[in-house]
């Protein structure tokens, strides 16, 4: 491996700017950190290149352990967004800075430069300064200083993001050229997607300072594991399904479904991701060709772009229609599409009409969080817990709906009339002092995840998990990632062992501690820190809840009596979030991994 | 330049012509007075005056305080401006506000600030004299301290955005390549900020010749000593002597505009040099 990283973590005023992030890339391979901006990836080029410290981790270039080693003695070359050229140096000056530095002989060092030169086509720009070349040229210069010492690794800080789109198209060829003739290890840090899928060998997606997911271009864009690798990495309409026994189902209709990712036996919320080339536009159901009937809509804007159309459709919120996870904030529920050249002719469209709607591939989404249903005993009780703040940032990170749900049950007082219709997704209630029956009373309902929300609580920085019953333990896994992708703070597994475990069986502790973190990472890609107290869990964790603001519990529990005997101080009156996690039987194993 | 786009202001012809009056009203009428009045003093006496020996030596402190409290502003200056540029400290804005207090102080004040610390009586004048026998006050050192003091904003103001300029990045893209801190100071950040730090040392070498209120109440104003050029001039004036003072007002113009000339040639090639354009 050229470039091991192993959890690597730099905080920023106690918020984790990288988190956790562990990588391996293989010799000679183009790497593409993509992500948007303030998602971490320059600040892990720099930690790399040694610019930056680190708080916790280690690097690995070529083997060696480079974490203690100054960026002058770490032999990798860096080439920045604004080109950092030497406006005092000439071309050739720039080019032999780094020779110069090491003291090589001028023969040798003009020979270099020569070479360096063809390679990115500068020839005979020797003489010329920074200040009379391009912005092109002067990457391109930057690029050739960047290669002089002949470094073990190159790392590109957004190199095109000072050029227009002509001279970027030229300048990527040269750069993938040049790597692929010196063979060198390379990581190119940028947001732009397109450009990721232009030059990556490999993509590695970052989000919050995490690495969410890291593969092949085509393998991340039909087979995503994430909601923001779904959106990020092109467009996406997250669509809310029922899974079932028999398959996943648009509203009421069976969708076929490639590679749902997901062995589930019970019914449930799932997110399908469905491209907007995926989608067809057909005059009414018995007219679409080949793919499965989704719903009827009205189109809004119909968008000619050149080679595609791009076309937006309100779809018609009935009852059996299927539910767009994303709300696009107004609460406009609009359905994109895109359809190509031979299909706009065959079926003309225009804003207002009335259309069928088709999709032909859709993957789903091995996320257990779907969307979330607010439930309160009366209305303005439900539409204030859902203004809460943390709700509010969750929702909208996941690009999911927020439900309202008025539950007279709830705050316990009158009796019961009849069951409740099952409530999708993740059930969200506000936290009080007798919150305990309110939770008992959603599990016996059926609820699986129930968020337990105080009123003021900030954005967390730290997530405790835990869980008691070994059958929560992958739920809990699986709902902490996926909650975690979307948070700035970091993740921490806390077991908590009787006080008098006599010393043999602690061992077993901390292998479960292990098995526990290296199901999150091989599972989820998630990276856990983990811990092991002595004593009563529900206090051991009160405790470590209480040590600082900004703090979130995931808890895993397998019966609702652990609730009433184990946890019964936890809820009395929560001060931070948490969220329950409710599994009596352990799910089938997933189908495939997150790695 | 005429037929270029057209530009905020009025044409060509307009500001120059402004240009050129102004400059002849306020410099170039006076100077050419001095000229005048210097030139019609007769050869042998004229030459009797700008070489007495009481002449030389004011010279000598003169330009050589100068230039040598120039070069201290450039060391120190430069050190101050990247203190303020680069870190963030509690008190960084006070400090940034006080480097213009010798622009806002009369020099006379700064004059009698300096007496009061550095004389032998002196909070600082007395030690330095009782310990180490050093005499500030009335001695040369005093003269170039004031001269220090009153050029000292010119060389943190001129550096201070210059340096802000320079990238981080430039410094990183540096140490990637190898270079260790002394190299990239000396050959990344230094050629950056040099024409900037000699803008600043030409202003304060400028100031500081021309300085008379504080350095007089330091000076003690010994002939042949601690007499600075424009004190003599002042003291040719008292004795109703206009000749005598226009003509040693000639060797200072002289000196000071071949000085003054030589450092922004010097500067026009190192811009030259740095961004160079078209060929």
């Amino acid at each position: 491996m050229s470039i091991t990283l192993d959890q690597l973590t730099k905080r920023y005023q106690g918020v984790p700017v990288v988190n956790d992030v562990s990588l391996e890339i293989g010799d000679g391979e183009f790497f593409v950190l993509l992500g948007p901006s303030g998602s971490g990836k320059s600040t892990l080029l720099r930690a790399i290149a040694g610019l930056s410290g680190l708080d916790h981790g280690r690097i690995a270039l070529h083997g060696r352990d480079v974490t203690h080693v100054s960026a002058r003695r770490r032999g990798v070359g860096l080439v920045f967004q604004n080109y950092a050229l030497f406006r005092h140096m000439s071309v050739g000056e720039n080019i032999e800075f780094a020779l110069r530095v090491r003291r090589v002989r001028a023969a040798e060092r003009r020979r270099r430069r020569q070479e360096l030169l063809r390679l990115v086509a500068l020839e005979g720009m020797d003489e010329r300064l920074p200040g009379q070349l391009s912005g092109g040229q002067q990457q391109r210069v930057a690029v050739a200083r960047a290669l002089a010492h002949q470094p073990e690794v190159l790392l590109l800080d957004e190199p095109f993001g000072a050029l227009d789109a002509k001279i970027r198209e030229g300048l990527r060829r040269t750069i993938r050229e040049v790597q692929r003739e010196l063979g060198i290890t390379t990581i190119l840090v940028t947001h732009d997607q397109e450009e990721a899928f232009a030059m990556a060998d490999r993509i590695g997606v970052m989000n919050f300072g995490r690495l969410l997911e890291s593969g092949k271009p085509q393998d991340l864009y039909t087979r995503p594991t994430t909601r923001f690798v779904a959106t990020f990495l092109g467009a996406a309409n997250l669509i809310l399904a029922r899974q079932g026994a028999d398959g996943p189902r648009w509203g009421a209709w069976p969708a076929s479904v490639h590679n749902s990712g997901l062995g589930i036996a019970r019914e449930r919320e799932v997110v399908a991701v469905v491209r907007p080339e995926e989608i067809e536009i057909a005059r009414s159901r018995d007219t679409l060709c080949c793919s499965n009937y989704l719903g009827h809509g009205v189109v809004e804007e119909v968008l000619f772009t050149g080679a595609l159309e791009r076309t937006r459709i309100r779809i018609e919120e009935t009852p059996d229609a299927p539910i767009l996870a994303h709300t696009n904030g107004d609460g406009a529920v609009l359905l994109e599409a895109t359809r190509p050249q031979f299909e706009q002719r065959e079926f003309a469209l225009s804003p207002g009409q009335s259309v069928t709607i088709g999709v032909r591939r859709a993957h789903v989404l091995p996320t257990p969080l779907s969307s979330f249903t607010v439930c309160a005993p009366n209305s303005s009780a439900a539409e204030r817990l859902a203004g809460n703040p943390l709700l509010l940032d969750l929702s909208s990170r996941m690009k999911t709906r927020v439900r309202r749900h008025v539950e007279p049950m709830l705050g316990g007082s009158t009796p019961l009339r009849e069951t409740p219709a099952p409530l999708p997704g993740t059930t969200v209630i506000a936290a009080r002092a007798e919150v305990a029956s309110d939770v008992n009373w959603l599990l016996e309902h059926g609820v699986e995840e129930v968020l337990i929300l105080p009123e003021h609580a900030p954005s967390p920085k730290r997530v405790l998990i835990h869980w008691t019953g070994e059958s929560a333990r992958s739920a809990t896994l699986a709902v902490s990632a996926s909650v975690l992708r979307h948070l700035a703070a970091e993740a921490i597994y806390v077991d908590v062992l009787p006080e008098q475990t006599p010393a043999g069986e602690r061992s077993s502790g901390i292998r479960s501690l292990l098995d526990a973190r290296s199901e999150a990472r091989v599972t989820h890609g998630l990276e856990i820190r983990t811990e092991m107290r002595f004593g009563v869990a529900a206090q051991a964790l009160e405790q470590q809840l209480d040590e600082s603001p900004g703090q979130m519990l995931i808890v895993g529990i397998a019966s609702a009596s652990q609730l009433t005997n184990e946890l019964a101080t936890l809820l009395a009156r929560p001060r931070w979030p948490v969220l329950l996690v409710h599994r009596e039987r352990e799910a089938p194993a997933h189908s495939r991994s997150a790695a | 330049m005429r037929d270029g786009q057209p530009t905020v202001l009025p044409g060509f012809g307009l500001t120059l012509g402004f240009t050129t009056f102004f400059l002849s009203a306020v410099v170039l009428l006076p100077l050419a007075a001095l000229v005048l009045l210097a030139a019609s003093t007769p050869l042998p006496q004229l030459l009797a005056d700008v070489t007495s020996p009481r002449a030389l030596a004011s010279y000598q402190l003169s330009f050589g305080g100068a230039l040598l409290a120039a070069c201290i502003n450039l060391v120190f200056g430069f050190i101050i401006a990247w203190t303020l540029a680069r870190y963030e400290f509690p008190g960084r804005k006070l400090m940034d506000a006080m480097i213009d207090m010798p622009f806002a102080l009369p020099t006379a004040v700064s004059g009698i600030a300096l007496t009061a610390v550095f004389s032998v009586n002196g909070w600082l004048g007395r030690y330095l004299a009782e310990y180490a026998g050093i005499h500030v006050a009335y001695t040369r050192i005093g003269v170039i301290l004031a001269m220090t003091l009153i050029g000292m904003p010119f060389a943190v103001r001129t550096v201070q955005p210059a340096l802000l300029e320079v990238q981080r990045d430039l410094e990183d893209a540096a140490e990637t390549l190898g270079a260790g801190r002394w190299y990239v100071f000396r050959r990344v950040i230094v050629p950056a900020v040099l024409p900037a730090m000699l803008t600043g040392f030409t202003l304060a070498f400028a100031r500081a010749l021309g300085e008379y209120g504080s350095v007089i109440f330091i000076s003690g104003n010994l002939p042949m000593k601690t007499e600075i050029t424009p004190l003599l001039i002042v003291i040719h004036l008292e004795e109703f002597d206009y000749r005598g003072a226009a003509a040693l007002g000639f060797v200072m113009l002289a000196a000071s505009f071949v000085i003054l000339f030589a450092i922004n040639l010097l500067q026009a090639w190192g811009r030259d040099r740095l961004v160079r354009r078209g060929s």
